[in-house]
């Protein structure tokens, strides 16, 4: 959260996220430069700028598969989430990481040559009709420009121009980036002399890449429907049964599903009852997976915050979500699926004075 | 079925130092265990890379001799015979990706003095042309032998950039370095094809069309491929020549 727009909001935890992502790829580019050829059963050594170009390349691709589990796994098991609180960072270092790989491929296979690099990029092998030979390095020319794109608009400045839903949708690219990134390895590196050990790598990556989304689309599912209380429940006079007090703990949700695309978070705190969309204002975090701290909604994701009351960011911050009525017959929630004006002020529902 | 956020879970806070001690155990695991995987992924990938060859540069063994500059439909220098070895044909080739046509075509059929770099891998040798200056008078006694033909052919193998499969770069085949190998040939420089059987002990051809000229962009859809073609094959001293007949190409794998 930030009432102006800074590069980089540093805190203990971003340094720690970054200082840990940096060991890691000098690590990688130490050992696959430096260490890692000596152990090779070469004739001669490979080129270093080939060596250097696989590095990076390998490197890059490694970095997207982990992102790409990042997500997933945070679904899975909530002890990932400090791994995506600060994963734009690991985004912006994957594409300057694939840019030096280009970089080297441009320096090295296609200079040395009376054609303009850019232009013979383009232009020297277009067997655009024929599978084997394809030009795979239009698939990494995609690929690269995705990450660049995603990496731009990667700080809270675009999140805000372009707004929540058109952010996330163009973000979605990065799946379409892997793909590009997989079609540019297959059709490239892997069909080179067989090399079971960087085949096994790039299989495994895209199962585990591929499964990973898979379990989680499976759990969601589940948990869809053991979500959808409020619309199988019997309905009284326009108000949803929404579930018991009982089932929510105290500073914690629970999450009523509406329809596929409107959610409900219901909160129980200081013996009171307050809903707001489910939806965080920043990314469309999951503010029913979040807790109540100092008196306020506080999602899992980013740390964004609003008040129970009103769903508005506590000043001087100005985001605002939607809320929502409630009422309690006994100790039964009901919820009115009308959702109110993001910041309308909703009088929380007092637990000790139901009906 | 239903998950929900429980009041004694930890809860991350990016921006709070104060991290719930679970999740520093957690999280420091993680960490470790990421950068020493990608510390074992890199040895394993890296150490692992196949064998590109013997080929190189041959700089501390710098080439000068005199010949005749011949163009089969490439650049050739052939050399008369001595008293050690029989007389030879060059493959020639000019600095970074292109031919060596200017200096074959000024000086075509009188003898020069050339000098330059060669790029060598097995028997393929390839000269990488510096100067050339032409030999006043001719090569004592000296007429190239004509070609010998070796009879029709079908050959199996791989159409690469006659350089960069020399050794100008490691590893210079396969289909990563097909764009490269396109940009070679573009440049001038000679196609060899590279095939898996011998023929006469030499698994490596200059090639030629089929009539014996230059081959243009029609070989760009096979190049860098695992194809067979049928031919005609030549020897011109050490010098295998393979006259393709492209109509007969076939893409294996």
């Amino acid at each position: 959260m930030s009432v102006q727009y800074t590069p980089v909001i540093w805190n203990r935890n971003k340094m720690f996220y970054d200082a840990v992502l940096l060991i890691a790829i000098a690590l990688y580019l130490y050992v696959f430069i430096r260490v890692a050829p000596g152990f090779e059963d070469v004739t001669k050594p490979i080129d270093g700028a080939i060596l250097r170009m696989r590095a990076f390349g390998s490197c890059a691709f490694l970095m997207l598969t982990i992102i790409l589990c990042i997500g997933p796994l945070a679904r899975l098991d909530r002890r990932f989430l400090p791994l995506l609180y600060n994963r734009r960072h690991f985004g912006v270092m994957t594409a300057g990481i694939a840019a030096v790989h280009a970089n080297y491929v441009l320096g090295w296979y296609f200079s040395f040559s009376p054609t303009d690099k850019y232009v013979a990029l383009l232009s020297s092998n277009t067997s655009y009709g024929q599978l084997l030979g394809f030009p795979f390095e239009s698939f990494g020319i995609a690929a690269l420009l995705i990450l660049f794109v995603l990496a731009a608009t990667s700080h809270d400045f675009w999140l805000s121009f372009l707004g929540a839903p058109i952010w996330k949708a163009l973000h979605m690219f990065i799946y379409a980036a892997y793909a590009f990134v997989v079609l540019h390895v297959a059709l490239g590196a892997l069909q080179g002399p067989a090399d079971p050990i960087f085949t096994s790598v790039v299989a495994a990556s895209v199962i585990l890449v591929s499964g990973l989304h898979f379990a989680t689309g499976r759990m969601e599912a589940r948990r869809e429907r053991g979500n959808e209380t409020a619309k199988a429940s019997l309905q009284q006079e326009g108000w949803l049964v929404a579930g018991e007090v009982d089932d929510i703990d105290d500073d914690c949700a629970k999450v009523v599903t509406l329809s596929d695309d409107e959610r409900v978070a219901i909160f129980k705190y200081e013996g009171k009852l307050s809903a707001i969309t489910n939806a965080c204002a920043h990314q469309n975090g999951p503010l029913g997976e979040g807790k109540v701290l100092w008196g306020c909604i506080t999602c899992p994701w980013h740390g964004y915050q609003y008040n129970l009351a009103d769903g508005r960011a506590p000043e001087p911050f100005t985001e605002k979500i939607s809320t929502y009525r409630l009422k309690l017959i006994g100790s039964t929630i009901l919820l009115d699926p009308n959702a109110l004006p993001p910041g309308t002020h909703v009088e929380p529902v007092e637990i000790g004075a139901a009906a | 079925m239903s998950w929900k956020q429980t009041k004694d879970a930890p809860f991350f806070v990016g921006y709070l130092n104060a991290v719930p001690k679970p999740l520093v155990t957690f999280v420091g695991v993680f960490a470790l265990c990421f950068v020493a995987g990608l510390g074992l992924a890199a040895l394993a990938l890296s150490s692992t890379q196949n064998d590109p060859g013997n080929g190189s540069y041959q700089w501390g063994n710098r080439y000068e001799n005199v010949g005749i500059l011949e163009l089969r439909p490439y650049p050739v220098l052939r050399v008369p015979s001595d008293s050690e070895t029989p007389a030879r044909t060059y493959m020639l080739t000019g600095n970074g990706k292109r031919g060596a046509f200017d200096q074959a075509e000024t000086n075509q059929d009188t003898s020069v003095t050339l000098r330059g770099v060669p790029v060598k891998r097995g028997d393929l040798t390839m000269i990488q042309v510096g100067r050339v200056e032409p030999v006043e008078g001719e090569v004592s006694g000296f007429t190239p032998a004509e070609p010998v033909s070796l009879g029709r052919w079908k050959l199996a193998g791989e159409i690469c950039d006659g350089k960069c499969y020399a050794g100008a770069m490691r590893p210079g085949r396969g289909l990563a370095h097909k764009a490269c190998a396109d940009l070679c040939l573009t440049g001038g420089i000679p196609p060899v094809f590279v095939s898996a059987g011998p023929v006469e002990n030499r698994n490596f051809f200059l090639m030629a069309d089929k009539d014996g000229n230059l081959l243009g962009d029609e070989i760009k859809p096979l190049l860098a491929l695992f194809i067979e073609v049928e031919g005609e094959v030549e020897q011109l001293d050490d010098l295998m020549v393979f006259k393709v007949d492209l109509a007969t190409a076939r893409i294996l794998k």
